[in-house]
């Protein structure tokens, strides 16, 4: 069995010892790190998961237990030779860049070399191959201020490989960015580890990035709560046979990351009660509406993809099923328009179809689809509550409840079944229609 | 690290704190120029005062004289037993005797001084205006050396004495009887002298002319004083203590030299301690800087640490940020002092010359001195950078780094 990269045994960080304000940030921590593993610390802030990152970039000595990197204890050696496993065993992206604002990119890139005396050819030569390798070579002249963030944390990706260390420690390293430079970063860092075979600690609360993860540590309160194993990826790490089985719970650790354990078995158990569908069937099936309610597929290519094996991405729904989920679908879409319409006359005064319009044909669609015959009276109410609601004068409960008051008193007098369906079907449609983008 | 770079690190802040740097280094600057400029002016005062000491021979010689006390006098005979230590090369003595000077029918009290043209050299006496005698001279029976107090007489200025070389002056000698009584003969010179030259000595009414001429008037059987010329330095305390031991009364300008120089050097400490309070403010305005560029870097020296500058590469590149803005400021420091010394100078130089005055060099900077300074100052900044990058060094990366 190979030998792990990074031992952890009961690891225990206590900030200000002894003093009034003692912080167990860490305790007990037992983790074996191995060679060209992707691995996440995740948890919510103040979990411990940045401290044990920088416990094993060797800035933070143990108050109890061991930490072997590469099986040395890093903190068995002084200070001015510990600065070489920071020199040539790990390098290091932070969340805020840190990026020396006082120094090109490219002297930023090769600052790590100098500390190595290396001579001003060999390192900026090095140094402008890894900027151009992470897309950001056009830059290497500027200073850091005069970048973007996601051009920073590149040019930061580069600074850390730039003496080729075994170990890339990321301490939340798209905190800063938006979602495309993340992206990027992310990519980056995802090749760093595939193509160059490097080992990645990244600390993250973005449940976004955990499967880019062989394994994921989740930490709560200064101790590793789960060790969850990334089905989608191949194992470093040895297993013994039947020592971890990947159950549905990987699978909702990753959908629900906040989540406790308890939950998820409850998730599980809901599933399987209330719905024909597994998850992995259901976020397929997410996958496809979105695409659908977006505009992106039209009607057939949604029966398709929801009738696909799920080998090719597929939902497995048979086809009587899929076209009516496609024509549901496309009706609560289509009547989701007049809402929108609605809402936009309340600024912008009739033009084409003023508000009773528009309201008395969503009366109408409700009746026709709920086979429901409608006197004139009931009609008129009918109307003018469906007004109501789509303003917002009336809420969900309001509606459903003047649904079943009496004609007299401006109801319609249905039964509470017929009441509630309407109700609901109604509710889907204004989630459709509405906008809830902010305006001022 | 690489000491290119890091001298290329070290002097970033050039760039990054422009003006709060060279305004350290004017702090520094102005300290090290009050150093500079107060030293230069004791130096300069030094140098005024020795310049009036002629150096050379004068300086391996013993002016000897009689206490009278002891009945001791110096006959020729003592001068040849004087001449007959080894360690002596020559003794040259000097004869004196009251006289009456008359120019152009004035008349007044002067001595009148008989030498030979070695006690010129060993005495130091140099001509202000016109020339002295040299020994080519000893047999001239018509030249006469005077005093600047002698033309005072004749109600001649300072400044005409230059015209003064040439005229003719005519002296009677007032030699005591050597019958025991108080009576004084006076023996006429019967002829004219022409003034060849003019001394330096301040404050006595001297003519002096060559020892043969003026035995031709009268027997000379005592001196007034010998200059003793020794053969090298280590012998003059010797002959000084022998001499002293025999009872007579002795000085050696060496000795004078010595004790203007003592003096000087005590007025330079003076003139030095006041830079240097000056100095101390400075570096102390630097150190506080130091402290607060410290601070102000913590973050990173955080990131530098993280990224593998071990605690020693921090540490280099504080000091020497320290050690280059203290020693720009003793440039600066120099600069100031030098350029504002000179201008002094050549103020005072100016003003001099309006006033028909002597050109003199108040300050003066020797070079030494000043390459002194550049280094003592690059050593207050290491000195006030030593404390800040120690501090650096050895902050936790993490803390630093988190630091804002």
């Amino acid at each position: 069995m190979a030998k792990p990269l990074i031992v952890a045994r009961d690891l225990s960080i206590i900030y200000n010892q002894g003093k009034s304000n003692e912080f167990k940030a860490l305790s007990g921590v037992n983790t074996d790190i191995f060679e060209g593993e992707y691995i996440i610390l995740f948890g919510p802030s103040g979990c411990g998961k940045s401290t044990l990152m920088y416990s094993i970039q060797g800035s933070l000595p143990p108050g109890e237990g061991t930490l072997l990197v590469k099986g040395d204890d890093v903190y068995s050696y002084p200070p001015s030779e510990r600065v070489y496993f920071q020199r040539h065993v790990m390098g290091i992206i932070f969340q805020s860049f840190n990026l020396i604002m006082s120094l090109s990119v490219l002297d930023n890139v090769a600052l790590p070399m100098i500390f190595c005396d290396a001579d001003k050819t060999t390192r900026d030569r090095r140094a402008q191959s890894l900027l151009d390798r992470f897309g950001v070579g056009h830059v290497s002249g500027k200073i850091p201020a005069m970048l973007s963030g996601g051009q920073q944390q590149r040019v930061s990706v580069s600074r850390s490989m730039v003496n080729d260390p075994k170990i890339l420690l990321a301490d939340e390293p798209t905190g800063n960015l938006d979602s495309v430079s993340t992206q990027q970063v992310m990519d980056k860092i995802d090749e760093i580890n595939t193509f160059d075979r490097r080992t990645i600690i990244m600390v993250s609360h973005n449940a976004a990035h955990l499967s880019y993860a062989h394994r994921v540590y989740y930490l709560k309160d200064g101790k590793i709560l789960r060790e969850v194993v990334n089905p989608q990826r191949k194992q470093i790490k040895p297993v013994r046979e039947g020592e971890t089985i990947v159950t549905e719970l990987e699978q909702l650790a990753r959908l629900y990351p906040y989540d406790s354990v308890e939950t998820w078995r409850v998730k599980s158990m809901i599933n399987f009660l209330t719905q024909d569908y597994t998850f992995s069937q259901i976020a397929r099936l997410e996958h496809a509406v979105g695409l659908f309610i977006e505009g992106k597929i039209n009607r057939d290519s949604f029966i398709k993809s929801l009738m696909q094996p799920s080998e090719r991405g597929g939902v497995e729904v048979p086809e009587d099923e899929a076209k009516r989920m496609a024509k549901v679908a496309e009706r609560i879409i289509k009547n989701s328009d007049d809402i929108r319409r609605f809402r936009a006359r309340k600024d912008n005064d009739a033009i084409f179809f003023s508000q009773d319009k528009l309201a008395e044909r969503m009366s109408e669609h409700l009746a026709n689809h709920h086979r429901i015959k409608l006197s004139k009276q009931q009609n008129e109410n009918m109307t003018e509550l469906i007004a109501d609601r789509v303003t917002g004068v009336a809420n969900d409960e309001e509606f459903n409840s003047r649904l079943m008051k009496g004609i007299r008193s401006k109801g319609l007098a249905l039964s509470e079944n017929e009441a509630d369906d309407m109700t609901r079907y109604f509710e889907k449609i204004i989630a459709q229609g509405v906008d809830v983008s902010y305006k001022l | 690290m690489r000491v290119q770079d890091l001298a290329q690190l070290s002097t970033r802040m050039f760039k990054t704190n422009p003006l709060r740097t060279w305004l350290t280094i004017l702090g520094m600057g102005v300290g090290t120029g009050a150093v500079v400029i107060l030293v230069g002016l004791g130096f300069g005062l030094q140098q005024i005062i020795l310049e009036q000491i002629v150096f050379g021979d004068s300086l391996l010689s013993l002016g000897v004289s009689a206490t009278g006390a002891q009945g001791l006098t110096l006959t020729p005979e003592i001068v040849q037993k004087f001449e007959a230590n080894e360690a002596v090369v020559d003794a040259a003595p000097l004869a004196r005797f009251p006289a009456l000077v008359t120019y152009k029918g004035l008349t007044g009290n002067v001595f009148v001084q008989g030498a030979e043209p070695a006690y010129l050299r060993y005495a130091g006496i140099t001509p202000s205006a016109g020339e002295a005698f040299v020994e080519e001279d000893i047999n001239d029976a018509s030249s006469i050396m005077l005093s600047p107090a002698v033309l005072k007489l004749f109600g001649i200025e300072d400044e005409d004495a230059e015209s003064f070389i040439g005229e003719r002056v005519s002296f009677r000698l007032l030699v005591p009887a050597d019958d025991g009584t108080d009576l004084v003969n006076e023996i006429i010179l019967d002829k004219e002298y022409i003034v060849k030259g003019i001394t330096k000595e301040e404050g006595v009414l001297n003519a002096l002319m060559m020892l043969p001429e003026l035995r031709e008037y009268v027997g000379i059987d005592e001196y007034e004083r010998v200059q003793v010329n020794v053969v090298d330095n280590e012998n003059l305390p010797l002959v000084e203590a022998w001499l002293v031991e025999e009872g007579y009364r002795v000085t050696a300008l060496s000795k004078t030299v010595e004790q203007a120089t003592q003096i000087f050097k005590g007025i330079q400490a003076v003139l030095a301690t006041f830079g240097g309070i000056a100095l101390i403010v400075s570096a102390i305005g630097m150190f506080n800087t130091m402290t607060v560029t410290l601070l102000e870097r913590t973050k990173e020296i955080g990131i530098m640490r993280t990224i593998g500058a071990s605690p020693n590469d921090v540490k280099y590149l504080f000091v020497s940020e320290s050690i280059v803005v203290g020693f720009l400021g003793g440039v600066t420091g120099i600069l100031m002092g030098v350029i504002l010394g000179v201008t002094v100078n050549l103020f005072l130089n100016f003003i001099a010359g309006q006033y028909g005055g002597q050109a003199v060099s108040l300050f003066a900077f020797p070079l030494d001195f000043l390459a002194f300074i550049a280094i003592f100052s690059a050593a207050v900044g290491y000195l006030t950078g030593i404390f800040p990058a120690r501090r650096a060094s050895t902050l936790n990366p993490l803390d630093a780094i988190r630091y804002e």
